[in-house]
């Protein structure tokens, strides 16, 4: 094959080069932004209430029908074969564990990763980005750390409440469709196989997410090119990036925990 | 001083500028014309480095825009002010959050009732009043927005100002108020200003220099009169077209 022949099949591996190599200039930016909270702090308090409070409905109503899910189905697929206190043990197990924080993360994709990258990617081709550019500003501190800084401090926290209403609403609905259970059994069933390190890694994966979705936004939200249809092709773009991050994170946490 | 250096820059296979030489002196007000899509905004965005030549360089006050490191970058950027095309007023923010960002710095030590005064002062100066500084940019019409874009580009008391398209899309009473905004505030802080522009009529009423973007290169560059005395082909083509002949006269 010639080189020229090779070439076209080189340009997307390039690109993707290109991309990560970019965007760890970006996460090397970021961290050096870090020692000076005034140039960020107000910024990431106004959106870190934007991202948890006004998420947090939808985060919950999320975590009850996944909680409702998982009670029921448990309840259908093993009465009769196993105790019935096995209800508890599997909705704690899961909503705390997978659940909680991945439904939360799907949410905050579509929520909160997608209205970053429409903002960032409307200001880039409405020359807002070239705007601070030209007084000096740096873009960095003032639209990207507090974005990341918010992620990073609120997604733990929505899962976390995630994980609370998911348990609360597969106790309710068990109540209401298996049969023969009680409370007792549940709350049985879900302290039997319960370790305190769930949480924290529940936590740990909520951290992870809040982090990922809030920096991939900003990073394809700032790489924003066209008029309209170039954001809504950012805002698609973000979107998928990120569920498939948050996935693979899902996947290599507890590889990763377990070398620790 | 200003001086653009041999400057290409192409995007994929579209090259748009081909070695570009131009020098603006201090104080003057040079106009860049051209046909649409010939890339006067392009060779304006260089004068700050928000866009990287493939080739050649731009000097401000000595400073190589190609090779400024990160501090020097930003002091160049804060001696010049950039007037937007669609203005770029930070659509989330008010009009007072828009100058206030403006005027300070990263330190963010100015209090609400200085950045007030700073910015009703600065709205003063582009003839607008004070009932303007808690409306959010899409509350304001074209032409006040342009305005509150050089009056957000004047906050830093800049040595340069940069227009890019200032009156394009306005109606012609706005346009003229625009260019007689620049003219006085050429006559009130003494800037050095470019003008990007393809409203030869705006061109001719606030040029001291007018250069012609054409094919990637200056074309011609001279007073007005001698713009509009060129026999050059391609320039009496792109005058002859606006008439602007009896707008100078």
């Amino acid at each position: 094959m010639s080189r020229t022949a090779a070439l076209p099949v080189l340009s997307p591996v390039r690109g993707l080069l290109e991309h990560v190599g970019r965007a760890s200039l970006l996460a090397v930016a970021i961290v050096r932004q870090l020692p000076y909270p005034r140039r960020y702090v107000n910024a990431m308090i106004q959106q870190a209430y934007a991202m948890g409070v006004r998420s947090l409905p939808l985060v919950l109503f999320m975590a009850v029908l996944g909680g409702a899910v998982t009670s029921q189905q448990t309840g259908a697929q093993f009465a009769g074969a196993l105790p019935i206190w096995v209800v508890g043990s599997v909705v704690a197990k899961s909503v705390i564990t997978e659940l909680g924080p991945i439904l939360t993360g799907l949410v905050l994709v579509g929520r909160i990763g997608a209205s970053i990258a429409a903002e960032l990617g409307t200001m880039r081709v409405t020359e807002q980005i070239d705007a601070l550019y030209a007084m000096g500003r740096d873009p960095v501190p003032f639209l990207v750390v507090p974005r990341v800084i918010g992620g990073f401090l609120v997604f733990p926290a929505l899962v976390v409440m995630a994980d609370f209403a998911g348990m609360l609403s597969g106790w309710f609905f068990g109540l209401l469709s298996v049969e023969g259970l009680t409370t007792a059994d549940f709350l049985y069933g879900a302290r039997f196989y319960f370790e305190p390190f769930d949480v924290w890694y529940s936590v740990i994966k909520g951290t992870a997410f809040g982090v990922a979705i809030t920096f991939l936004a900003c990073y394809i939200g700032l790489e924003g090119r066209g008029g309209a249809e170039g954001v809504g092709r950012t805002t698609t773009a973000a979107t998928v990036v990120s569920t498939v991050a948050i996935m693979m994170i899902d996947v290599l946490v507890v590889p990763l925990l377990k070398l620790f | 001083m200003i001086e653009f250096r041999g400057l290409h820059k192409a995007f994929g296979t579209l090259v748009v500028l081909a070695g570009v030489d131009l020098t603006v002196r201090e104080g003057e007000t040079l106009v860049l014309l051209g046909p649409s899509g010939t890339g006067k905004s392009v060779l304006l965005k260089h004068a700050i480095g928000l866009l990287e030549p493939d080739a050649g360089d731009v000097i401000v006050d000595d400073v190589s825009i190609a090779e400024a490191s990160h501090e020097q970058l930003l002091a160049v950027r804060r001696r010049v002010g950039y007037v937007f095309q669609n203005s770029a007023l930070f659509d989330s923010m008010t009009v007072l959050e828009n100058l206030w960002l403006a005027l300070d710095d990263d330190r963010n030590l100015r209090t609400v009732e200085s950045c007030r005064e700073e910015a009703t002062e600065l709205l003063r100066k582009v003839n607008l009043d004070a009932s303007a500084l808690d409306k959010y940019p899409a509350e304001l019409s074209g032409g006040m927005r342009k305005r509150v874009g050089v009056a957000r580009a004047i906050a830093s008391r800049p040595k340069y100002l940069l227009y890019d398209e200032p009156t394009t899309g306005l109606d012609p009473v706005n346009a003229e108020n625009i260019d007689n905004l620049i003219l006085e505030l050429r006559r009130e802080l003494g800037v050095t200003s470019i003008v990007v522009t393809h409203d030869l009529e705006s061109a001719f009423q606030v040029g001291d220099r007018i250069a012609l973007l054409f094919e990637g290169r200056i074309h011609a560059c001279g007073a007005p009169d001698e713009i509009l005395a060129s026999r050059d082909p391609v320039v009496h083509k792109f005058v002859r077209r606006g008439h602007v002949d009896a707008v100078v006269a």
